[in-house]
């Protein structure tokens, strides 16, 4: 029952870190390197907003996605629109932005162990004899949730289905009158928000240290890249994937091998199905 | 006329103040060579604690070489070594940035990884530079090689206390816990580097040896998020005490999980970096109480173990707006005023004249009497201040760092949580 329970917190956990990268490339075909940062800014901006300027927590929860939307599509204004369609550039141009955010809230004297967010409801309860934080459980409900909005976004609106129009065949789209560059900037924008909601949810667990961003970027690429890139419900699963096999790990074989699992899925991913379990159009271009 | 005249006496006597003052450093600095991990805590409490005692000495007329006094002068460098994925390289191209670029004469402070530590003691002997390590470094195998190949790395010295002393004093309040409330169950967390890997394997035997059960054994790669496994593998065995080994920020999220959980067994750490600062507390909520941490020695919590001690307590807070925060406080500080006493009485910079003083070091400080062991270069441990150096036990108790061991400056008792009793 333990490895259920948590075994699909962690999943749910790993989902929401690597939603907004797998959106961002998925309809830009941008890899945002700088997704780890966008994460552990909302949390510095928000820590800022809520315990500095003393707003009330959920104002400045709203405030700091809002912030990290508009920096999420000020970098594809300013900086990625010049190198789109360059991968390598885009992914040393978006690194480079996040090698900046993070040094330079180190630079500004964020270190140390001390910057936390308060859980959203203290205590814990037992769900089939395994006791669980209330916080945990909360984080579990909204990410979920939250793949499901977004799978009625992508869906039933109008913009959810001009990205998914990018996304399927940017050519296409614009051929429809669809702006690609404004859509892509959207989608930046809202891959940042997405890192913001996966920071709001898990940062109050621990606290908030630049470090953190790394391991956030790690663990995106590697659910993006075994769910196959592109595709953010695939995402969503190679999230379960490996969540279950980290929690498998630590109980079967040990704590100590739980973080080569993401690296080990990346690996045995490229030789057996480079194009990950959704890739469907990188598959056919495998094939081709 | 009498106002100008005033004026006149007073900027002459300002002028020759100033210039009695510079002529009072016209000497040459002695450059003191900090390699530290700048962004994690046990790197800026180092550098914070160094700063303090050189500002001290220079305020004071600086260090007397041959009598000519010679002002202190540190250049910090970041040697990243805590950070996780940084590999020992970049600390050993820091340290030799600071021997070669910076022409530092004497090395204080890190590299604060154990591994960084120890391949860097290689590069000291090359380069015949002094280094006194103050913060982080916890292997025994840092003094044990040494005394192993004392001519090659006699440079070295450590002027805290190492695993082995940390693990006697951890072991000495879990025989405590046995006595008075009956706890022998120990489960061990520790984090994958050198020190903590090495300590918890030690602390396994030892423990077993003292007649404690060790139920498990959990070793965690740097940078970890999730503990609830480990947790319930806590409460399942029916472990009654967590000895925890971790100085990443990440073990926050344990000890916050611990207290939601409500988990009967007490946390007990060492180089739990993020229950020893003084935000621990207000980051936590109140999460962090009854959690016990080992800060190395003295005077890095609130405590009256020599009359240095809370001099220096208070002197750090006066300085940077903050209590001594991590385990490399009181070290770091004292190293100066150390390795000062040791140029004083060798008369010059010469390193193995240098060496010789140091060896014969015998001062009082912040954490007690302060010595070396003339073969290994690792400063002596005591349970008594007058003794030698005393380590340092604290306990999270309504939001204030009680110290609670050794009882010879204790300021509390140990408390178990109400859903332990």
């Amino acid at each position: 029952m333990e490895i259920l329970v948590y075994g699909t917190i962690n999943s749910v956990s790993l989902a929401l870190m690597g939603l907004g990268f797998a959106m961002v490339y998925g309809i830009s075909r941008v890899p945002n390197f700088a997704h780890g940062a966008l994460y552990i800014i909302c949390g510095f901006v928000t820590w800022t907003l809520f315990q500095i300027v003393g707003l009330s927590y959920f104002v400045a929860i709203i405030l700091s996605l809002c912030v990290n939307g508009i920096l999420g599509m000020s970098m594809y204004r300013f900086v990625l629109i010049r190198v789109r369609g360059m991968s390598i550039s885009e992914i040393i141009a978006s690194y480079a932005i996040g090698l900046v955010i993070l040094e330079g809230l180190r630079f500004g004297g964020f270190r140390g162990m001390t910057y936390t967010l308060p859980v959203f409801m203290e205590g814990s309860l037992m769900i089939g004899g395994v006791p669980v934080d209330y916080h945990r459980v909360v984080m579990t409900i909204i990410g979920v949730a939250l793949v499901a909005g977004l799978w009625v976004f992508t869906h039933y609106t109008r913009i959810g289905l001009a990205l998914q129009g990018m996304a399927q065949d940017e050519r296409a789209a614009m051929m429809l009158g669809i702006d690609s560059d404004f859509m892509a900037m959207v989608a930046m924008g809202f891959g940042a928000v997405l890192a913001g909601v996966a920071a709001i949810l898990i940062l109050p667990l621990g606290n908030i240290v630049v470090e953190s961003g790394y391991h956030v970027l790690i663990m995106s690429i590697a659910v993006c890249i075994v769910g196959g890139l592109g595709s953010w419900m695939g995402a969503f699963f190679a999230a379960f994937i490996i969540g279950y096999a980290q929690i498998l790990t630590v109980v079967y074989i040990g704590s100590h091998f739980q973080m080569v699992v993401a690296i080990l899925a990346i690996i045995l991913t490229l030789i057996l199905k480079p194009s990950g379990l959704f890739g469907q159009q990188k598959e056919l271009e495998e094939r081709v | 006329m009498k106002s100008y005249r005033l004026r006149v006496c007073l900027s002459l006597f300002v002028f020759m103040a100033l210039l009695s003052g510079a002529h009072a450093f016209a000497e040459k600095p002695i450059i003191i060579g900090a390699p530290l991990s700048t962004a994690y805590l046990y790197g800026w409490d180092a550098e914070r604690g160094i700063k303090l005692a050189v500002d001290e000495i220079n305020a004071a007329g600086g260090v007397n070489v041959n009598d000519k006094k010679r002002p202190f002068k540190v250049e910090v460098i970041d040697t990243r070594d805590l950070e996780p994925g940084v590999p020992v390289s970049e600390a050993l191209m820091a340290l030799e940035r600071l021997i070669l670029s910076k022409k530092a004469d004497f090395i204080l402070g890190g590299p604060n990884r154990s591994e960084a530590a120890l391949a860097a003691m290689s590069l000291l002997s090359k380069h015949k530079k002094i280094s006194i390590v103050t913060s982080g470094v916890l292997t025994p195998k840092y003094h044990k090689m040494v005394a192993e190949k004392y001519e090659k790395f006699k440079y070295c010295f450590r002027i805290h206390g190492e695993a082995v002393n940390l693990i006697g004093e951890m072991i000495a309040n879990f025989a405590d816990l046995k006595e008075k409330h009956g706890l022998t169950k120990v489960f061990i967390m520790a984090q994958d580097v050198s020190h903590a890997r090495g300590a918890a394997k030690v602390m396994g035997k030892v423990a077993s040896s003292k007649g404690f059960e060790v139920t498990g054994t959990e070793i965690f790669p740097t940078g970890t998020t999730n503990f609830s496994m480990a947790l319930l593998k806590v409460k399942k065995t029916g472990s009654q005490i967590i000895n925890i080994w971790m100085d990443m920020p990440e073990s926050a999220i344990l000890l916050k999980q611990w207290y939601d959980l409500k988990i009967p067994a007490l946390p007990f750490g060492s180089t739990l970096a993020a229950a020893e600062q003084p935000g621990f507390w207000k980051a936590t909520e109140g999460k962090g109480q009854y959690t016990l941490c080992n800060v190395v020695n003295a005077g890095n919590a609130p405590s009256d173990a020599t009359e240095w001690t809370m001099k220096f307590y208070n002197a750090y807070a006066k300085k940077w707006g903050v209590e001594p925060e991590g385990l490399g406080s009181s070290s770091s500080y004292m190293a100066v005023y150390v390795l000062k006493d040791a140029i004083e009485r060798a008369g010059t910079l010469e390193s193995d004249k240098v060496v010789t003083a140091l060896e014969q070091t015998d001062m009082m400080g912040v954490y007690g009497r302060l010595r070396f062991d003339p073969k290994s270069h690792q400063v002596i441990a005591a349970q008594d201040p007058k003794d030698g150096a005393v380590g340092s036990i604290l306990q999270w108790q309504d939001g204030k760092r009680v110290v609670v061991y050794p009882k010879s400056i204790a300021k509390g008792s140990i408390q178990l949580p109400p859903w332990m009793k």
